[in-house]
């Protein structure tokens, strides 16, 4: 059975009408839906799983990715392409998950993990639970570096580059996140 | 380096510490299990990436995308006026020069009407030859300045006749084609009298 990234992949590769990134954001620029869609493909699952990991659940998630495109999409004739396209579309759902989160707090409606997200976890390997719990725990900037980097595999430049800071900020971000993080699940296990 | 309990921290910033930190956590029970756990993390973590399909959201993201598709400003009304007035002058323009030649390039001859064109400007030709024959001697022996524009507005009729019967050759039945060469030859024709009746009176 092929799964949600493998099928992502494949309709990436299949439908990928833009070999180069400068050719895919001539297209965007003239506000070509397929070069969209094709960011989509390549760039939607990791968006969606950054947002979960900030927003707590799926709907919330898809809604942020949402938003996302239509802020790349009307910010688009600004971009100096100083970054990867993935790197702004990353900058822009964290932005936009922090504004969501943000709103939530005031509407006082932030529902903390959802139920179906609480669900799900008894069926988890303990440690991975033990893990995206402690990690709701951490700071925000910390887990962001945790995240984007342990998790969604991107390098330390690139995180730099979403988050606007120095490399080195990511790595000491980092070291920090492990280190609370190892702390939170030492104490769970005691 | 004698690597401690304390270093491993400095250990865990540094991977150049790291082999150190591995050869003392095999005889330190406490730093083999920070560091089982460090390295658990990172061993863990990707298992946090969430996947999951999403059919309708591609649908939605597009529907927005539309939607916010930059509006077309309305044209002001002046801006109306000034280009349907442009349009206008071009089209006069254009239509012209093509009214007065269009229709007659259009018009193609018959076999029989060529045919008679043929004689009657072969005719026309050898008249036009002995009126040349006629005025050649004075023409051409004339020092005068007056002979001199004759004879050198001959020899651009007779050039421009010459290229008009090679295009004439590829396309016999354009009625444009062969008027503008029967004007040169009347022109030619013209120019001769002229310069018989000017040697007569001298």
């Amino acid at each position: 059975m092929v799964g949600a990234g493998q099928l992502a992949f494949i309709n990436s590769m299949v439908s990928a009408l833009y070999a180069s990134e400068a050719d895919l954001l001539a297209a965007c620029r003239r506000r070509d839906l397929r070069a969209f869609e094709q960011l989509y493909q390549e760039h939607g699952m990791r968006l969606k799983s950054v947002a979960y990991h900030i927003l707590g659940n799926r709907q919330d998630a898809e809604d942020a990715v949402q938003e996302t495109f239509l802020k790349f999409y009307r910010a688009i004739a600004g971009f100096a392409g100083s970054s990867s396209v993935g790197t702004w579309l990353c900058r822009i759902v964290i932005n936009v998950c922090y504004d969501m989160a943000r709103k939530r707090r005031r509407d006082g409606s932030e529902p903390g993990n959802a139920i179906e997200d609480q669900c799900a976890h008894r069926d988890q390997v303990a440690l991975r639970v033990t893990l995206e719990d402690a990690l709701r725990r951490i700071h925000m900037r910390q887990r962001m570096v945790f995240l984007l980097f342990e998790v969604e595999g991107l390098r330390h430049s690139e995180i730099a580059s979403i988050l606007d800071i120095p490399e080195g900020t990511s790595r000491a971000w980092l070291f920090e996140a492990k280190k609370e993080l190892k702390r939170l699940l030492k104490e769970v296990r005691q | 380096m004698i690597f401690q309990c304390s270093d491993l921290e400095r250990a865990l910033r540094s991977p150049e510490l790291m082999p150190d930190a591995r050869a003392h956590a095999e005889h330190c029970e406490h730093c083999r299990e920070e560091l089982r756990l460090w390295n658990e993390m990172s061993r863990i973590a990707p298992q946090l990436h969430q996947e999951w399909e999403s059919p309708s959201l591609w649908p939605r993201i597009r529907a927005d995308l539309e939607a916010a598709a930059p509006a077309r400003m309305p044209v002001p009304f002046w801006q109306w006026c000034i280009a349907t007035a442009a349009l206008v002058a071009v089209a006069f323009a254009l239509t012209l020069p093509w009214n007065s030649r269009t229709p007659q390039s259009r018009e193609f001859l018959t076999e029989r009407a060529l045919h008679d064109v043929q004689q009657a400007e072969a005719a026309y030709v050898r008249s036009i030859e002995k009126l040349a024959a006629l005025a050649a001697p004075r023409l051409e022996q004339s020092p005068t300045p007056l002979a001199a524009a004759y004879r050198e507005k001959l020899v651009v009729l007779d050039s421009a006749i010459g290229d008009l019967k090679a295009n004439v050759a590829g396309n016999e039945y354009n009625v444009y084609l062969q008027n503008q060469l029967a004007s040169l030859y009347r022109e030619k024709q013209k120019t001769l009298q002229e310069w018989l009746e000017n040697a007569k009176s001298n």
